[in-house]
């Protein structure tokens, strides 16, 4: 592993494409509290190509999370750009970021967040039913077999266990076909031996379907899985890791 | 824990967070109490303290001669010269019409010259002033209240009968006399002429000295009296009145709870849901030390803030809710049952208090249930982390169970009689059809919810089926909305089929009942006690103009039957056509029926006297006709909706033998075969001349008739449609709750890439799922609960028969409107959901 310098970093996409997958180009981010503003992210910049499985690790409340909403298109940074797929955030309206949110970025959350009142091929195909696809269902079966729970389709949520539901939940992240997927401590609920199965499972997509990973996470088990870590501390990236 | 420690942090705390909910849920509450009390206000002073407005300058009787058709005069006379200190005062009591306003006063002739002799009675001067005696022999003297008139002197033109006349005021009424409103008074002498009662009183009031005790008197003057006048206790009118008013009134007063019996199913779900909410808290509390009983209280006081809250919100507006309803009673009370003068409104001590306990009654009976399940919760859960949603066990199948039974106890209900004149068992029958329905709603759901879904999804897309999902997910809360909604619809839909039915049966009466071309009758307001009459000249007169084929003179007595007031009339059978209007109970042909009244002493009774009396065809009524008793074989029970009191008719020829006055009340006058009606119009009205009488057309009269029967329901529709405003409201808070506790849920759509249109789209149309359940349920139990107003509580409250009619239209109509609010309550909430930011809630615990 290596230690580049920590104002700027890339990760190239493995093969292929030369235009990263994520930009982001000395974002800032800040927050107005009751009591004072806060900076979340300062002055980042980070790269990430096609395909590469990126690991964001650092304490509770050192940004990790809000470079991941940034990078997700869920909300602008105050200052700076955020790149996704060659397009720019900044300069599209709300319509246009939801837009943006359904063809390219796919959630994965760490507690699940699957609907209890839909089954699990439901909730599977409501990102395409959300983006107005009139036949979703193949798609969502096919994602579910992907993650190797194509029997548990008609089920509903509290039938399954935790490592079920979150391989539903990445399952729905990538129905879509997106171009990165985040993940916000994708293990955090989950014990060690099924949460490294959930990692291996993000592992495989990220080789196989050459999909951008992106994850937040503190499980220390991770480091043989991803291409690299980037440690944060106080909105900035303190370290980063390739292997 | 201290009680109020337990009680600031799961009740205030979160109320004052969650402030649009909390002030939805208040207005509500308050809307629902402040109709209760408009109601109670405005039916005391509708109803003027069930006073006549006759009954103005009356002094401190015993008791009061009267007989149907007038007193004969040598009564008072006969009474005067009795061997005992009896104070005896003969009243002319009739109505006039302010020619000026339209405005229809008491007419009351008094004897100016016993009045002033005795200090006891109303003073129209002040004490020794004779100047009063100076005018007793003018005809066109008259004494009235300050309101009428500015000066002594000035001319008031008031329309007695079919006459106008400008009568001069020769003082004013002091303030101190007991009335209420305007008035014009007369010397008795000058009264019987005005009026036409020449010979004739309208009553007799009698003071007796205290010995030897009302029972005694009573036997000592019912002696000296003729068998045909009533001796009756002062008062009674007053009493009659109120029995009469009495169905009106609980009637009207039963409507106005319908809100509050929606705003109990707001309440109750308000509690619920705060309760689901806060399971963590109670248990964290419970964990803590609080005892189940403090948890109790703590959920029974936050009904309580509301009912509390609400009550004080509903004083005012409860307040000026009555004045508006009072005039609509008021007219109601004039033109259906009695004339008298609306009091003003005021809030009483008791009334005030009555608000109260009905708010916070109502609020905290409505919570009991949930605030018992807050108790019940473990200190165990405050560890069960994530237990938000409002999955509660809903027992459906045991639910469904109750239901069935409770609508068997429904049917049962319906079937049993009145109590003390009262629906009682009507009521209690709605009230457990209203439950059952309640019951019944969970099952209903689960089995229309995924109909619902399947056909929305494919007509308005993944919005559609996420909502369908939560609303079936929620079973309680959804169940909870929709009974809340639906009981709301149901009376909506019964009242207006009831209103409409009413109405179609009145207008098919009125066809039948109305078969002459022309009617004419006396100017002024007509009013269910006040008979003006047509000089018998006029009538003569205009059955001898060409093209005039008949005519069908109508007579009308205020009477008292049974200590109830009826009416006592007569008609012309002459004309062919008059004889095949009438239709009655037993199916019998009018002009069978109508051939044996011609007959000897017969009469008809209308279908609302013969079930107030328990009168049948056959029975032998004795009724006061004059001074003697005398007694009419009832030949049959005919349907008429043109008065609540009931009538007793006889043929003009019988009457005229008890009763000899020859005016009429009204004409029903048929023209010739060929006859124009215009030309006849003009010739009756030259034939008019002088009088002052209304002539209108078949089409005019039933139009008027429908306008009464309009104005007289109004009411009904606005409690109606305060009882929707109050669910609209709870569905509006309830809503808003929905997004509070789905708050993640919709961030997590934004995140899998909803637009936020999409979460306002998903919002409303779970408003407008709720509205179709309620529209299906209400409308499904307002059928039945029609049945029970149309054949049960109308029936036993009223005694008329009603046939049923869809009012397809009405129905519509209100049904869509309901729709269209229920679709506009989540307009506020969806805008609430639109606005919420994905990434703060995602990440909430």
């Amino acid at each position: 592993m290596s230690s580049p310098d920590t104002s700027s970093f890339s990760f190239p996409a493995q093969s292929g494409s030369r235009q990263p997958t994520l930009s982001l180009e000395s974002v800032i981010k800040d927050y107005t509290t009751e009591t004072e503003p806060v900076r979340a992210l300062d002055n980042v910049s980070l790269q990430i190509g096609t395909g590469r499985f990126v690991a964001l690790v650092g304490r509770s409340g050192c940004g990790k999370s809000t470079l991941l909403h940034l990078a997700g298109a869920m909300d602008f940074p105050t200052g700076g750009r955020v790149v996704l797929d060659g397009v720019s955030t900044d300069r599209l309206t709300e319509p246009e970021l939801t837009q943006l949110r359904r063809e390219k970025v796919g959630f994965v959350f760490q507690s699940f967040q699957l609907l209890h009142t839909l089954s699990v091929a439901e909730n599977v195909e409501l990102p395409l039913l959300l983006a107005g696809h009139a036949h979703p269902r193949p798609g969502a079966l096919e994602q579910l077999a992907s993650v190797g729970l194509a029997d548990l389709a008609d089920r509903m949520p509290h039938q399954l266990s935790g490592g079920q539901m979150q391989r539903v939940a990445i399952a729905r992240a990538l129905v879509h076909g997106p171009r990165i997927l985040l993940a916000d401590e994708p293990t955090g609920n989950l014990d060690s031996v099924t949460g490294n199965s959930i990692l291996e499972l993000l592992r495989r997509i990220s080789s196989e379907h050459n999909t951008t990973i992106l994850m937040a996470t503190h499980n220390a088990e991770f480091a043989s899985l991803v291409d690299a870590v980037v440690r944060m501390r106080d909105g900035r990236i303190e370290e980063v890791a390739v292997r | 824990m201290s009680h109020l420690s337990i009680f600031f942090r799961l009740i205030v705390r979160p109320m004052l967070r969650e402030r649009a909910r909390s002030l939805l849920m208040l207005s509500a509450v308050a809307l629902g109490v402040a109709i209760v009390l408009a109601i109670d206000l405005a039916g005391d002073a509708a109803a003027g303290s069930f006073h006549s407005s006759l009954q103005a300058l009356a002094g401190d009787d015993n008791f009061e001669v009267t007989a149907d058709g007038g007193v004969p005069e040598s009564i008072v006379g006969d009474l005067a010269r009795l061997p005992w200190p009896i104070r005896v005062t003969p009243r002319i009591e009739d109505h006039a019409t302010v020619a000026a306003s339209g405005e229809t006063i008491p007419l009351i002739g008094i004897d100016f010259i016993a009045q002033a002799n005795d200090p006891d009675e109303v003073q129209l001067g002040a004490p020794n002033d004779t100047s009063i005696f100076d005018d007793i022999n003018s005809p066109d003297a008259i004494w009235t209240t300050r309101s009428l008139s500015d000066r002594i002197g000035s001319t008031v033109t008031l329309v007695i009968n079919d006459h106008k006349h400008a009568y001069t005021v020769r003082g004013f009424i002091p303030t101190s006399a007991r009335f209420g409103g305007d008035v014009a008074v007369m010397d008795i002498d000058a009264a019987q002429r005005a009026t036409g009662k020449a010979g004739r009183v309208d009553r007799i009031l009698l003071k007796v000295p205290d010995q030897p005790g009302f029972a005694e008197w009573q036997q000592r003057l019912l002696a000296v009296l003729p068998a045909g006048v009533q001796l009756l206790p002062q008062g009674s009118e007053t009493a009659a009145n109120r029995r009469m008013l009495a169905a009106f009134r609980w009637n009207l007063r039963i409507l106005s709870y319908i809100a509050l019996l929606v705003g109990a199913f707001l309440i109750y779900n308000t509690v619920s849901v705060s309760v689901v909410r806060r399971r963590v808290e109670i248990g964290t509390v419970r964990a803590l030390g609080a005892c189940r009983r403090a948890v109790l209280l703590a959920f029974l006081a936050e009904a309580a803030i509301f009912g509390v809250a609400g009550t004080l919100l509903a004083l005012p507006l409860g307040r000026l809710l009555a004045d508006g309803a009072v005039r609509v009673l008021s007219t109601t009370v004039n033109a259906l049952y009695v004339s008298s003068q609306p009091g003003t409104v005021g809030l009483s001590t008791g009334s005030v208090v009555m608000a109260f306990i009905v708010g916070i009654g109502v609020a905290v009976a409505s919570a009991l249930a949930p605030a018992r399940e807050a108790a019940l919760v473990p200190p165990t859960e405050a560890m069960a982390r994530g237990r938000r949603e409002y999955a509660i066990r809903v027992e459906r199948g045991r639910d469904a169970l109750l239901a069935f039974l409770l609508a068997i106890a429904a049917a049962f209900a319906a079937r049993l009689p009145p109590v003390g004149g009262k629906p009682l068992f009507g009521y209690i029958a709605a009230l457990l059809l209203v439950a059952a329905s309640a019951f019944a709603i969970p099952a209903l759901v689960t089995v229309l919810m995924p109909l619902l879904s399947a056909v929305l999804t494919k007509l308005l897309g993944v919005e559609a089926l996420l909502a369908a999902r939560s609303l079936g997910g929620s079973l309680r809360r959804t169940s909870v909305l929709v009974a809340m909604l639906s009981t709301a619809i149901a009376m909506m839909t019964a009242v207006g089929i009831m209103v409409g039915s009413f109405r179609q049966t009145v207008v098919i009466w009125m066809e039948r009942q109305l078969p002459a071309d022309l009617y004419l009758r006396p100017a002024g307001e007509p009013g269910g006690d006040r008979f003006p009459t047509i000089r018998p000249e006029l009538a003569d007169s205009i059955a001898m103009l060409p093209g005039i084929a008949a005519i069908s003179r109508f007579r009308a007595y205020q009477i008292e039957y049974q200590g109830l007031p009826a009416i006592l009339a007569s008609v012309d059978l002459g004309p062919s056509q008059a004889r095949d209007g009438t239709e009655f109970l037993s199916g019998r042909p009018s002009s069978v029926v109508l051939s044996q009244l011609d007959a000897g002493d017969s009469a008809i009774v209308s279908e609302p006297f013969a079930n107030k009396h328990h009168v049948h065809t056959g029975d032998l009524l004795t009724l006061p006709m004059g001074v003697r008793a005398a007694s009419f074989r009832v030949v049959g029970i005919f349907y008429d909706y043109g008065d609540e009191a009931g009538i007793v008719l006889l043929a003009r020829s019988t009457m005229l033998r008890y009763l000899p006055d020859k005016a009429a009340s009204s004409l029903a006058i048929y023209l010739a075969p060929g006859a124009n009606l215009e030309t006849a119009r003009a010739e009756i009205r030259k034939a008019a001349t002088g009088r002052d009488v209304l002539l209108l057309a078949n089409g005019e009269i039933r139009r008027q008739g429908i306008r009464t029967f309009d104005q007289t329901f109004a009411i009904t529709y606005a409690l109606e449609a305060v009882a929707i405003i109050v669910a609209v409201l709870g569905i509006a808070g309830a809503l808003i709750s929905i997004v509070i506790d789905r708050r993640r849920e919709f961030g997590l759509l934004r995140f899998l890439g909803a637009a936020s249109s999409q979460i306002r789209r998903l919002i409303l149309i779970e408003a407008g799922l709720i509205g179709i359940l309620a529209n299906i349920v209400g409308l499904a139990l307002g059928y039945l609960l029609s049945l029970i107003l149309i054949y049960v509580i109308n029936k036993q409250s009223f005694g008329w028969t009603i046939r049923f009619h869809w009012p397809v239209s009405v129905l519509v109509a209100a049904l869509s409107g309901v729709y269209l609010a229920t679709v506009l309550a989540g307009l506020y909430p969806a805008s609430i959901a639109q606005r919420l930011n994905p990434i703060e809630v995602i990440h909430e615990e």
